[in-house]
């Protein structure tokens, strides 16, 4: 869940913000993709319409392996970490990609890891002396941090932004992480961008080519099935699917399994255990060229092992099966049969199983397409897409993606109520409105979920906040219209608002994973040189436009119906000018404080006191507002008919819906609080 | 949004007979022009239309593409929205004989006459559509609008035998 933001009024709502002195400078050619995987991640650039290539650290690896080892008193990243993995291994983490977005009991797979359930905030125990705890988001910060530290070298200078790829089948709360992780690593994310769809991109596909393609990926924590049409100059994803936690891990997990139970090990320690997943999936790399290997497991008491590529194949058969099925299932949603498809391509460094080959070519009845390096293909196509988004003048093209699992809302008895389907394109947004069940009623719970399951409870928790400051009325007559936005990045904001008044309302929300928004501020500031200063800029901003908009709202009323005395009683109206006043004189000294100085605190006082100005304007003029409310529901009750009044307020062809999502209902346990 | 209506935003005729390749077509060519990805790096109140606007489009598209919403989103630009159950303006109801029948219906089921039934309701969401979209092109909402909720009782039936077949027992 990326934010929720709460707009005071519909008026509110409408007014624009503050222009173009926001926008912010392109860099053309100093955008960068990355690659971030379970496994591997890689960085790669294509500046100012350049062939993309990947980059390479100063040994000449162009491959980053995914582990950060913090066994030592310094973060190690890559190659040399995993050198530590075998002798530290709670301590080195690998595969994080798989913790993402992830609550403690989510995690089904098996780990070397300890795991600590902060308030719902998954982190790993990496340290007892002195103690340390890690969330995934700060480990995957790690890897890119490397990764745009290597792009600042090839480039020699800073990066202006990145695209970052995830799993098409990734949720909101795992692309939500990524983000996060972008953000701590002190990249400007542009866009999360798909793997499979990068891919594509990277294929040059887009070179003039039209139809439609399957692209199969399957790494090492992650399998993504999409399938896109082409066209002059859009990519359109017709459908998504996949398992955002099956991959070559897994095939190395059960032949780890079978080596551990062919040494007769019932009870292996850990170190056994990581040993037998070092060997096994060493072994699985070898069995893909060869039929049969041999191996000496010394730390297993196994010696002239043979394992051949059959008893392999019998192992990970299931978990291929697996993912023809997710392919069909694909097909099926696109509306599509596989003789239709012009051409299949394999991503990933798992396709390089023969026997994966095998059955993708056999779902889809051809060869797949491998001609790009399946190891590099993504990193490429987000180094593609992060030139254009950097404003280089490259011929674009436009990607219109999915979301690929269903958003729902938790409605009485646990049922989902899905409002924006799977494989809707995204950016799309979804209204509801909802009522009270009776005067008593001043709040309500909205539980958000992501899935494709009936109930609730067996889908993804993405959300649960609650609408405060319902106005007592009678039962369906206050009405708050709640706004799910999904973004280009397939990322939930909600925003609410009271449909008929401007009383305020209060949305708590309560990110069900994931680290809260100051948690990550705060680590953004700690981490980084600069990373501080753009916060605060940001901030500031942030506080500019919010502190203008409300100043807009109150001087739009206080001209409309300030003039009515019951309405704005002479000492309200002089406290509200005041307030007025304050916030117009904020306004000046913030842009005198920032003209000279570009200090980082000078720009967090300067935000400071814009916020200080917003909040005693709304409160001030908060008795206003309500008595406003009221003035607008006598008008309209005055005379009528239940009936006239319910269908006058069944206004914008809403969708009202009464009170069926209140999954829990607040009571206001104060009788006398009017 | 300053087209009216789906239609008027995708530029396709006010209508259920649609022209599939200029929905397409235009569909392609507006969302290419409004895309946020082309306006990374603009104000914020910029970049928030362009998703607005985006949104709109995808939401059309989605909308006018699917013959059963097609014809629902007619029902409900001529004043009735099935998604409701306002009285004046929400879905009609529907009438205690077809009710009636929908018990019959599922008595059938449980007594194990599944394909036959499936296929007959099957058949009925058909004739029902039909016949909503022939009363839309009549003009005729309030009928169009009692042929689509008609279909919908059809649908969730079918949605439910379908489930009931999937769910190992
Ligand atoms: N020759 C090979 N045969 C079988 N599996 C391989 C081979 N080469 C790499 N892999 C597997 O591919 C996975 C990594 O693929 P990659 O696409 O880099 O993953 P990710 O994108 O998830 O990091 C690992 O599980 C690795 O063992
Ligand atoms: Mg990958």
């Amino acid at each position: 869940m990326s934010k929720i933001n709460l707009q005071d009024t519909g008026a509110l709502f409408q007014i624009a913000e503050p222009t173009a002195a926001q926008a912010a400078p392109r860099a053309p050619g100093r955008g960068i993709g990355i690659d971030l995987g379970t496994t591997h991640s890689l960085v790669a650039i294509a500046p100012q319409g350049a062939a993309p290539r990947v980059l390479a650290d100063a040994e000449g690896r162009v491959i980053l392996p995914s582990v950060v080892s913090y066994a030592g008193e310094r973060v190690v990243v890559g190659a040399p970490a995993m050198a530590q993995q075998e002798e530290h291994p709670e301590r080195v983490v690998s595969s994080v990609k798989r913790f993402m977005g992830r609550g403690a009991a989510d995690i089904e797979f098996s780990h070397p890891y300890q795991l600590v359930g902060e308030g719902g905030v998954l982190r790993i125990a990496v340290g007892d002396e002195p103690r340390r705890h890690v969330s995934p988001i700060e480990v995957s910060a790690e890897l890119l941090r490397a990764l745009k530290q290597r792009a600042e070298a090839e480039l020699g200078g800073p990066v202006d932004g990145a695209v970052i790829t995830v799993p098409a089948y990734f949720d909101d709360a795992q692309r939500q992480a990524t983000r996060d992780a972008g953000r701590i690593a002190g990249l400007k994310v542009y866009r999360l961008l798909a793997e499979p769809t990068a891919a594509a991109l990277a294929y040059g596909l887009d070179r003039g080519e039209h139809g439609v393609f399957a692209i199969y990926d399957l790494g090492g924590g992650t399998f993504d099935i999409s399938v896109l049409r082409l066209h002059a100059g859009v990519f359109q994803v017709l459908a998504t699917g996949g398992d955002s936690a099956l991959g070559g891990d897994d095939f190395d997990r059960a032949l780890a399994g079978h080596l551990l139970a062919r040494a007769g090990l019932g009870e292996p320690s850990r170190r056994q255990v990581e040993s037998a997943r070092i060997a096994a999936r060493a072994l699985k790399e070898r069995l893909s060229a060869a039929d049969s290997v041999r191996i000496d497991l010394e730390s297993l008491g196994l010696v002239d092992l043979e394992v051949t590529r059959a008893e392999l194949e019998a192992l990970i058969e299931p978990l291929a099966q697996r993912t023809i099925k997710a392919c069909k299932a694909a097909l099926k949603d696109a509306g599509l049969r596989a003789a239709e498809l012009d051409g299949v391509v394999l991503v990933g460094g798992s396709t390089r199983v023969p026997r994966i080959r095998q059955l993708v070519e056999m779902t889809f009845g051809r060869p797949p397409l491998t001609n790009i390096d399946p190891d590099q293909v993504v990193a490429h196509g987000a180094a593609i897409q992060a030139d254009i988004l950097s404003g280089s003048e490259r011929p674009g093209v436009t990607l219109l993606d999915v979301v690929p699992l269903s958003l729902g809302l938790e409605t009485m008895g646990g049922i989902v109520e899905k409002i924006i389907p799977r494989n809707a394109t995204i950016p799309i947004s979804a209204r509801q409105v909802f009522t009270n069940y009776s005067e008593q009623q001043t709040g309500m719970v909205i539980h958000v979920v992501q899935g494709e399951r009936e109930l609730a409870r067996d889908n993804r928790s993405l959300a649960r906040f609650e609408l405060k400051g319902i106005p007592r009325l009678p039962p369906s007559m206050a009405r708050v219209e709640v706004t799910f936005q999904l973004d280009a990045d397939a990322l939930l904001t909600v925003t609410a608002r009271e449909l008929m008044t401007g009383v305020k309302q209060a949305v708590e929300v309560k990110p069900t994973h994931g680290l809260s928004a100051e948690e990550v501020d705060r680590l953004v500031i700690e981490s980084l040189d600069h990373a501080g200063e753009d916060y605060s800029a940001r901030n500031l901003a942030e506080a500019r436009v919010e502190l203008g908009r409300v100043i807009l709202a109150v001087r739009r009323a206080v001209g409309e119906v300030g003039h009515i005395e019951s309405l704005l009683p002479p000492d309200d109206r002089m406290a509200i000018e005041t307030a007025l006043s304050e916030a117009d004189a904020a306004m000046v000294a913030m842009v005198a404080m920032v003209a000279g100085s570009t200090t980082e605190s000078d720009t967090e006082a300067a935000a400071a006191s814009l916020t200080r100005a917003r909040e005693r304007l709304e409160r001030i003029s908060e008795p206003f507002a309500a008595r406003r409310m009221q003035r607008a529901l006598n008008a309209g009750m005055a005379g009528k008919s239940l009936d006239e009044i319910e269908a006058a307020l069944a206004d914008e062809g809403l969708d009202a819906r009464r009170g069926g999502h209140s999954a829990a209902l607040i009571q206001d346990d104060d009788e006398h609080g009017e | 949004m300053t087209d009216a209506d789906y239609f008027g935003l995708l530029g396709v005729e006010r209508r259920w007979r649609l022209d599939r390749g200029a929905l397409e077509r235009n569909y392609l060519e507006r969302s290419q022009a409004s895309h946020p990805d082309g306006f990374i790096g603009q104000d914020s109140g910029t970049q928030r239309a362009a998703m607005e606007r985006s949104s709109q489009l995808n939401q059309g598209y989605r909308t006018l593409r699917d013959p059963v919403l097609r014809a629902e989103y007619l029902v409900k630009l001529g004043g009735t929205d099935l998604d409701s159950s306002d009285p004046r303006t929400g879905a009609p109801k529907p009438s205690q004989a077809f009710l009636i029948e929908m018990i019959d219906l599922r008595e059938r089921l449980a007594e194990g006459d599944v394909a036959a039934v499936r296929e007959e309701i099957e058949a009925r969401a058909e004739q029902a559509l039909d016949a909503g979209i022939a009363a839309l092109d009549r003009g005729e909402v309030a009928e169009a609008a009692r042929e689509l909720v008609a279909r919908r009782y059809f649908q969730r039936f079918l949605d439910e035998v379908d489930a009931s077949e999937e769910r190992p027992t």
